[in-house]
C-alpha cells in the first residue's frame, strides 16, 4: 500500500510537471499579453518597457528556467491582472469553488443513491421511467443554458433566489443545483444499472430465499457492492467539475471561484495567473485520483493496486 | 395672544420642517451591475474598466467633461493657461478636501503627476500621459505642468489623470481603501462579491442625491439582464440593442467607439484608389444601422474620427451607397476577381463579427474575390499593430477616450501609427504639425485638412459611431454620458 502510494505520488508529480511545462509553452504561444494589457494607444516603446518589466523580453529558455525554479517554491509570480502574487489569488478563490463543488456534488451523491435504487427495484415501472427520462434530460442539457433558465424561472419570474452573486446561502442554491444536475443524472443512471445488475445475482436470490428483507439485502450487501464503481465515477465527476463545470457555472452566476478567475485570466492574457490555476487544478486532480484508488482498496481489498 | 399664535405657528413650522427633512433623509441606495471586478482600486496604475467605473466616483481630475463631452474645469478652478510652449498653468479650486480631511493643494497635484509618470510604478496609463514630464507648485493653489514638447492635448490628458493624496499614497492602502476628493467615498469591498460607496456629505460641489451605491460584478450579459428584470439592479452596462424592449427602462448615448476598416494603401489590390473608393461605396450603412443595431448607432460622417472629439471635420460628406458605381470602379481598376482579405476579431466589440461579415458580403458584390479571416484576439492585435505586412482591410472599433482627433490621426492616419496602413508622408506631416500646434484654430484646420485628404483618398472605410446602451430600473432617472463614465452623482431616484 505504502509502496503504491509512493509510486502514485511520483507518477503524479511527473504529470503535474508535464502539465506545468505544457501550460508554459501554450501560454507563450497564445500571443503577447502586453498587447492585451496596455491600451491600444500605447506606443511600441511603452510595450517594450512593460514587456521587460515582467520578464517577457528574455529568451524563452531563460524564462522557462526561471519559471521552473519558481514553481518548485510554488511561486508563480505576480498576476498581471491583479498585480499581486498569482498563488494568493488562487488560494483566495479556491475555497469558493470548493464550496460550490462540495454542495453540488454532495447533493448529487446523496440524492442519486435513493433515486437510482428506487428506480432499480421495478425496472420499467413508472418511477423508473420517470427517473430515466429525467436523467437523460439532465445529461442532455448544456449547463450554460440550464443556468440561464434557472435564473429566468427562480429569480426573474418567481423571485425566490438572487440571480447571481456571492455571500449568503441563498446565493449558493442556483449555482449548486445547476452544477449538480449533470452529475446527478449520471450517478442515478449508474446506481440504477448497477443495482439491477446486482439484484439479479445469485446471492440476492439466496438471501431472499433465506427470508432476509429486501431492505436489509440492499443495505448490507448490494449497496456495498456498487460502492466501488460508484466511487470511481464520483471521482471522475469531481475532476470534471473542477476542471470544467465550474468554469461555466461560475461564469453564468458571477461566482468568484477558480473557474471564473481562469476565464478572466485567459481573457486578459494573464499568463502567470493561468499557470498558477492550471498547476493547482492539475495538482488537485492527481491527489483526487490517488485518494480514490486508496479508498477503493480500503473498501474492497480484492482490488489490485497496480 | 399674538405671541402665543406666533409661538404656535413657529412650532408648527418647525414640525413641518422636521417632517420634511425626515422625509428627504430616507436613505436612497442603488445597485449597479458592472462586467468585471476592479483588479485594484489604485486609480493610477491600471487600464482597467472595472476600476475606472468605481473610481470615477471617488476621484476627480483637474479637468472634467460635461455629459455631452465638452471639456470643463474639474478640480481646476478655470481652464488652464499655457505660459510657454511646454508649460501649462492650472489654478486650483479652493477648499477642496480629500475624504481623509487632507486639503487638496498644488502639492497634491505635483505628487499625483509624479507618481503616475514614475517609471518604477510601471503604470498602464502611461500612454495617456506620454508627453507629461513633470509638475511644480507655484503657490498653494497654482501648479505648472511641464511637457517634454508642445502638447495641445494636455488639458484633455489631465481629464484622465485622477488626483490622489500623495501622503496617503505613501502610507495608506491606496489599492484597497481609496481616498479621493469626489462625491462618493469608499465604504467596503467584499472581494468577489460587491463593493459599496457612500455619499460624501462635504463634497465641494454639494451633496449628491443618492446616499449609497453598491456595485455587483456580473460578467455574463444575460445574467446582468436577468438581475435587472428581477429588480436586483438599478443600472446595468452594455445592454444589447435587441433587449431594449424587454427592460423596464433604458438609455442610449453616442459613445466613444467608431467602427472602421483600415485599408492597406500599398497592397496589391487596395493600392488603387478606385478600389478603395468602391469599397466605401458598396456598403449600405443605414440598413446595417437599422438591421444590426436596431437604430442604436449612427452612420459615420465620412471619417472615422469620433464626432464628439475636438478636430472632427463636420463638413465631410457621408459616403453614399452606390453599388453600381462601386462595380464600375472595380471594373475600371481591372480588379474583378482579384482577392481581398478582410481581417477581424470576434467578441471584443459590439457586433464586431456581424459588422465584418456583412461588410465582406457587400464587398463581394462588387466583383472582388473577398475572404474573411476572424482571428483570435492576440493574433488579431498582431495583424493590427505588428510589424508584419499590412492587411488589405482590417476591422477595428476605435475608442477615443481623450476625445481629441489626435487619437484617430496618430493611430490610424499617420504612416508611423501603430494601426496605420498607408505611407502618405504629406498626411503624416500635417498630423505632426497638429500635434505641436497650440493655436486651437490652426490645429483644427490641420485636422480638417488631414481628414479631407483621408476621406478623398479612401484610406479608411468608416462605418458607425456606436451607441452605449444602459438598462435601468423603473425608478432611475439618468442620462448616460458620451464618455461612458458611470457618474452616480448625476443619477437620481424617483420613488
Amino acid at each position: 500500500m505504502i509502496e503504491f502510494i509512493l509510486r502514485r505520488l511520483f507518477q503524479g508529480a511527473l504529470v503535474v510537471l508535464g502539465v506545468t511545462a505544457t501550460v508554459f509553452v501554450v501560454t507563450r504561444l497564445a500571443g503577447d499579453p502586453v498587447a492585451l494589457m496596455l491600451p491600444l494607444s500605447a506606443t511600441a516603446e511603452q510595450r517594450a518597457a512593460f514587456s521587460a518589466q515582467i520578464g517577457l523580453d528574455q529568451p524563452i529558455w531563460i524564462q522557462f528556467a526561471r519559471y521552473a525554479q519558481d514553481v518548485v517554491t510554488l511561486d508563480f509570480g505576480d498576476s498581471l491582472w491583479q498585480r499581486r502574487p498569482a498563488m494568493e489569488v488562487v488560494l483566495e478563490r479556491l475555497p469558493n469553488t470548493a464550496l460550490l463543488v462540495a454542495t453540488g456534488l454532495g447533493g448529487a451523491v446523496l440524492l442519486s443513491i435513493p433515486m437510482g435504487a428506487v428506480a432499480a427495484l421495478r425496472p420499467g415501472g413508472l418511477v423508473d421511467r420517470l427517473t430515466t427520462s429525467l436523467s437523460l434530460l439532465g445529461l442532455a442539457m448544456p449547463q450554460f443554458w440550464l443556468g440561464l433558465m434557472a435564473i429566468m424561472v427562480f429569480s426573474v419570474m418567481l423571485k425566490w433566489l438572487p440571480t447571481s452573486g456571492f455571500g449568503t446561502p441563498a446565493h449558493l442554491v442556483l449555482p449548486a443545483i445547476t452544477l449538480a444536475l449533470t452529475p446527478l443524472a449520471r450517478f442515478t443512471m449508474m446506481v440504477r444499472a448497477a443495482m439491477i445488475d446486482e439484484l439479479n445475482k445469485q446471492y440476492v436470490q439466496t438471501a431472499r430465499a433465506k427470508g432476509l428483507t429486501l431492505r436489509r439485502i440492499l443495505r448490507v450487501h448490494t449497496l456495498r457492492n456498487i460502492l466501488v464503481p460508484f466511487l470511481s465515477i464520483s471521482g471522475w465527476e469531481l475532476i470534471t467539475a473542477l476542471s470544467g463545470y465550474t468554469v461555466v457555472v461560475e461564469t453564468v452566476f458571477g461566482w468568484p471561484g477558480l473557474g471564473l478567475t481562469a476565464v478572466q485570466a485567459i481573457q486578459r492574457g494573464d499568463l502567470f495567473l493561468v499557470q498558477a490555476i492550471v498547476f493547482s487544478i492539475a495538482f488537485m486532480i492527481v491527489v483526487i485520483g490517488i485518494l480514490m484508488d486508496v479508498i477503493s482498496k480500503l473498501i474492497d481489498p480484492r482490488i489490485e493496486l497496480n | 395672544m399674538t405671541s402665543k399664535v406666533l409661538a404656535m405657528s413657529a412650532s408648527l413650522a418647525a414640525l413641518v420642517l422636521s417632517g420634511l427633512t425626515a422625509g428627504s433623509a430616507t436613505a436612497q441606495s442603488i445597485t449597479i451591475a458592472i462586467g468585471s471586478e476592479p483588479s485594484t482600486l489604485d486609480p493610477q496604475l491600471r487600464d482597467d474598466g472595472g476600476e475606472r467605473q468605481i473610481n470615477d466616483n471617488i476621484y476627480e481630475a483637474l479637468m472634467a467633461r460635461t455629459p455631452d463631452g465638452e471639456l470643463i474645469p474639474g478640480l481646476a478652478a478655470e481652464a488652464p493657461v499655457q505660459i510657454d510652449d511646454t508649460t501649462w498653468q492650472f489654478k486650483l479650486r479652493e477648499g477642496v478636501m480629500f475624504h481623509n480631511g487632507t486639503p487638496f493643494t498644488a502639492e497634491s497635484v505635483v505628487g499625483s503627476v509624479l507618481r503616475v509618470i514614475d517609471p518604477a510604478n510601471n503604470s498602464e496609463q502611461l500612454s495617456y500621459f506620454s508627453s507629461v514630464s513633470g509638475a511644480e507648485a507655484v503657490d498653494e493653489l497654482t501648479v505648472n505642468i511641464k511637457t517634454s514638447g508642445p502638447d495641445p492635448i494636455l488639458p484633455s490628458r489631465m481629464y484622465w489623470m485622477k488626483m490622489i493624496d500623495p501622503g496617503y499614497a505613501a502610507e495608506g492602502d491606496l489599492a484597497g481603501v481609496p481616498v479621493g476628493t469626489g462625491p462618493y467615498m469608499f465604504d467596503a469591498w467584499n472581494r468577489g462579491a460587491d463593493l459599496t460607496l457612500v455619499v460624501n456629505p462635504d463634497y465641494w460641489g454639494g451633496e449628491a442625491q443618492i446616499d449609497d451605491v453598491t456595485y455587483r460584478f456580473v460578467p455574463e450579459a444575460g445574467t446582468r439582464l436577468s438581475g435587472l428584470m428581477a429588480g436586483e439592479f438599478d443600472v446595468i452596462t452594455n445592454l444589447l440593442p435587441e433587449f431594449t424592449t424587454s427592460v423596464p427602462k433604458f438609455a442610449a448615448v453616442p459613445g466613444l467607439e467608431t467602427s472602421v476598416f483600415v485599408l492597406g494603401t500599398d497592397n496589391e489590390v487596395t493600392q488603387d484608389p478606385k478600389v478603395r473608393e468602391a469599397l466605401n461605396l458598396a456598403i449600405d450603412r443605414q440598413s446595417m444601422v437599422d438591421g444590426l443595431f436596431m437604430g442604436y448607432a449612427t452612420v459615420a460622417k465620412g471619417s472615422h474620427v469620433n464626432p464628439a472629439a475636438f478636430g472632427f471635420n463636420e463638413t465631410l460628406d457621408y459616403y453614399p451607397y452606390d453599388l453600381d458605381r462601386a462595380k464600375a470602379l472595380i471594373e475600371e481598376a481591372g480588379a474583378v476577381g482579384k482577392p481581398l482579405v478582410v481581417i477581424g476579431e470576434s467578441g471584443r466589440w459590439l457586433k464586431d463579427r456581424e459588422q465584418i461579415e456583412v461588410v465582406a458580403a457587400y464587398w463581394a458584390e462588387t466583383g472582388l474575390d473577398v475572404s474573411t479571416e476572424i482571428q483570435e484576439f492576440s493574433q488579431y492585435l498582431d495583424s493590427l499593430m505588428g510589424s508584419g505586412p499590412r492587411p488589405d482591410a482590417i476591422f477595428i472599433a476605435n475608442s477615443n477616450e481623450l476625445l481629441d482627433a489626435d487619437r484617430e490621426m496618430s493611430y490610424i492616419y499617420h504612416m508611423d501609427g501603430a494601426a496605420a496602413s498607408n505611407s502618405d508622408a504629406d498626411m503624416a506631416a500635417m498630423i505632426d504639425a497638429a500635434r505641436v500646434e497650440t493655436d486651437v484654430d490652426k490645429r483644427k484646420a490641420l485636422y480638417d485638412e488631414a481628414q479631407q485628404l483621408g476621406h478623398d483618398l479612401n484610406f479608411t472605410v468608416p462605418l458607425f459611431n456606436l451607441e452605449d446602451i444602459y438598462g435601468m430600473s423603473e425608478r432611475m432617472d439618468w442620462q448616460p454620458r458620451t464618455d461612458a463614465k458611470l457618474i452616480v452623482s448625476e443619477m437620481t431616484v424617483t420613488e
